[in-house]
C-alpha cells in the first residue's frame, strides 16, 4: 500500500513533528546535555507546563502567551531544584549521577500525582484560532496549523539558544562547567551558580515546551512517561549538548516515527524513539554532533 | 600602579597531611619570582592558597594594589580573580570540548576583562600566533605544547595585574618546556607583567627568575635574592644536580 502521496504527506507532517520534538527535547539538551544533570523528570515538568497552560488558558489566555508567561515562573522552580540537588546530591561529590537520577524519579513521580491529585486523571485540552485548523494543499496533504506553530516556536528556541550559549559570557559558561568546574572558579565565574541559572533556563524553556504538548494534543498526567524515551532519544541523537543538533535530532525522530506510523502501522511508532537511541549508543555514541 | 604580593607564616594541610608548615615569601611589581622544589613540597598548594582554592589554617596573604590592601585569605576564586590575579593551573585545565576561541573567551570573563576583550585577545594572538590559525579548533584535540599556550593566553585574557603559573612543564618534551618558560620571560621582559611560577625545572627556571625561593617539605629552605645565589648554593646543588 506504498503510494507517493502518502510518503510525501508522511515527510511533511514528520518534519514538522519532529520541530516539535526538538522544542520538547531543546531544555533537557541543556540540564542533561550541558550540565550532566541526570533530570529524568524534565517530561513531567512538560507535562506541568502543559496543564499551567491548560489553567490559564481557562480565563481565556492564549496558550502560546501563557507558556510565555509561565517561563519565568518555571525559571525559579528550575533554580530551587538545582539547589535542591546541589545540596543533597553534588556537593558530596562523585555519584552524584546515580543517585540523582532517583531523586529526579521520585520529582516525576511526585509531579505526576500532584496532577491526578489537583486535575485528575481525564484528558485536557486547550483551544486556539490556530488548534483544529488546516492549511490544504492537496487532499491528502493537510498541514494543521497547529504544527506550524510548533515549528516557528523551535525554530525560534533553538536559534535564541544556540546564540545565547555562543554569544554570552554567562553561555560560554554554561558550555564549559561540566568540563572542568576548577578551571571555571579560576576564570572568575562561581559554577554553582552557572549551573543554577541554566537550569534554570532549562527549566524556563520546558514551559514553553508544555504549551506546544497541549497545541498539539490533548495531555493527561502520565503523558510525560511517554516522552522519557523521545526526548532522551532527541538529546543523545543529537551529540550531548548540542542545540542545532538537537533540532536535527527531533526532525529525524519526527520523520522515522511518521514512516513507521504510516507504513507498518501505530503500534509500532513508540518502538522508534527507543530503536534510535539504541542505535546511536551503539554506533555512534557521541551523537551525530557531539564534540 | 604598584603591586605587592605578601605571604607570611602561612599554613595549610590536607586532613592531617600538613602540606605547608610557615611558608612567608614576597612578589613585587614586575619581578618574576621562581618558587622551587620537587614533586610534593608543596608549591601548588601555596598556589591554591593565593587562588582561594585551598584555605590556610594560619598566616596572611595580602595583595597590596595602589596602596589598598587587600586581604586574600577567605576569599573566594572569584573574588581573587576580579582583583587581578591570574592562574595558569597545573595540568593545564583546558575546557577540552570548547575551540580554542571559546576558552579564550572564558579567560576574559572577569567584568574589568570583558570591556578589553577583543584588544587582550589580539595581544594573545600576537604573543602566540599559532592560536589564530587554531582558534576553531577543540582544545582538547590540541598537542600538549599548544594546550599549554592556550591556558597562557586564557590567564591573559583576564589582563591580570598578577600572573601566577603552576608547573608549566609539566607533560612536555624539553624542547617546549624551555620554549614555554621563555615565552612566559617574555611576557615579564617586554610587558612588565608581574609572575610568581611553581616550577621543578631549575635550570629552566632560573634563566628567566629575578629572585628565588626554595620549598621542602613545606617550608623556605632557602630564599635568594638573585640568581647566580641560587645557582651556587650547595643545598640547591644537592636536590637538583646531585652533589
Amino acid at each position: 500500500m506504498f503510494s507517493w502521496d502518502l510518503l510525501i504527506g508522511a515527510l511533511v507532517f514528520g518534519l514538522l513533528l519532529g520541530c516539535f520534538y526538538a522544542a520538547v527535547s531543546i531544555g533537557l539538551s541543556l540540564s542533561f546535555g550541558l550540565l550532566d544533570v541526570p533530570h529524568i523528570a524534565h517530561p513531567s515538568f512538560l507535562v506541568a507546563g502543559a496543564y499551567a497552560t491548560w489553567w490559564l488558558a481557562g480565563f481565556g489566555w492564549d496558550p502560546i502567551l501563557a507558556g510565555l508567561f509561565l517561563a519565568p515562573v518555571f525559571f525559579v522552580l528550575g533554580v530551587v531544584m538545582y539547589r535542591l540537588y546541589y545540596a543533597m546530591f553534588e556537593k558530596h561529590g562523585s555519584d552524584a549521577g546515580l543517585r540523582g537520577l532517583a531523586f529526579f524519579f521520585g520529582v516525576a513521580f511526585i509531579i505526576e500525582v500532584c496532577l491526578i491529585l489537583v486535575f485528575g486523571v481525564d484528558q485536557r485540552l486547550v483551544e486556539a484560532v490556530y488548534i483544529g485548523k488546516s492549511i490544504d494543499f492537496t487532499d491528502d496533504l493537510r498541514i494543521p496549523m497547529r504544527l506550524l506553530v510548533a515549528f516557528a516556536a523551535a525554530l525560534l528556541l533553538t536559534i535564541g539558544l544556540t546564540l545565547y550559549l555562543g554569544k554570552t559570557y554567562m553561555g560560554r559558561a554554561i558550555k564549559a562547567v561540566a568540563q572542568d568546574q576548577i578551571a571555571l572558579s579560576l576564570m572568575g565565574a562561581d559554577p554553582v551558580k552557572v549551573k543554577q541559572w541554566a537550569f534554570g533556563i532549562a527549566t524556563a524553556v520546558t514551559a514553553i515546551a508544555g504549551a506546544l504538548l497541549i497545541i498539539i494534543g490533548p495531555v493527561d498526567p502520565q503523558l510525560g512517561r511517554i516522552y522519557i524515551g523521545r526526548t532522551f532519544c532527541v538529546v543523545v541523537l543529537a551529540g550531548l549538548g548540542s542545540m542545532s543538533g538537537t533540532l536535527v535530532a527531533g526532525l529525524i525522530l519526527g520523520v522515522a516515527e511518521t514512516i513507521v506510523l504510516t507504513f507498518f502501522g501505530a503500534s509500532w511508532a513508540p518502538a522508534v524513539a527507543f530503536g534510535l537511541l539504541l542505535v546511536m549508543l551503539g554506533v555512534r555514541p557521541q551523537g551525530l554532533f557531539g564534540r | 600602579m604598584a603591586l605587592e604580593l605578601n605571604i607570611s607564616g602561612v599554613e595549610a594541610g590536607y586532613g592531617a597531611v600538613r602540606a605547608l608548615q610557615g611558608v612567608s615569601l614576597n612578589v613585587k611589581q614586575g619581578e618574576t619570582v621562581a618558587l622551587l622544589g620537587t614533586n610534593g613540597n608543596g608549591k601548588s598548594t601555596l598556589m591554591k592558597c593565593l587562588t582561594g582554592l585551598v584555605r590556610p589554617t594560619a598566616g596572611k596573604i595580602t595583595l597590596t594594589i595602589d596602596g589598598v590592601e587587600h586581604n586574600l585569605i577567605g576569599k573566594g576564586p572569584q573574588e581573587i580573580v576580579n582583583l587581578g590575579v591570574a592562574m595558569v593551573a597545573e595540568g593545564r585545565r583546558l575546557f577540552p570540548r570548547l575551540t580554542v576561541e571559546e576558552n579564550l573567551y572564558l579567560g576574559a570573563y572577569r567584568p574589568l576583562a570583558r570591556a578589553d576583550l577583543s584588544k587582550n585577545l589580539e595581544f594573545c594572538y600576537a604573543t602566540f600566533p599559532i592560536l589564530k590559525q587554531r582558534s576553531k579548533q577543540l582544545a582538547g584535540s590540541m598537542s600538549g605544547g599548544q594546550q599549554q599556550m592556550v591556558a597562557i593566553a586564557r590567564a591573559l585574557m583576564s589582563a591580570p595585574k598578577l600572573l601566577l603559573v603552576d608547573e608549566p612543564s609539566v607533560g612536555l618534551s624539553p624542547l617546549l618546556v624551555s620554549q614555554t618558560i621563555e615565552k612566559i620571560g617574555e611576557l615579564n621582559r617586554k610587558h612588565g607583567m608581574t609572575v610568581l611560577m611553581a616550577e621543578q625545572n631549575f635550570h629552566q627556571t632560573i634563566k628567566i627568575a629575578h629572585r628565588g625561593y626554595v620549598l621542602v617539605h613545606g617550608e623556605i629552605a632557602f630564599e635568594s635574592s638573585n640568581v647566580a645565589e641560587l645557582e651556587n648554593n650547595e643545598m640547591v646543588k644537592n636536590l637538583y644536580l646531585g652533589a
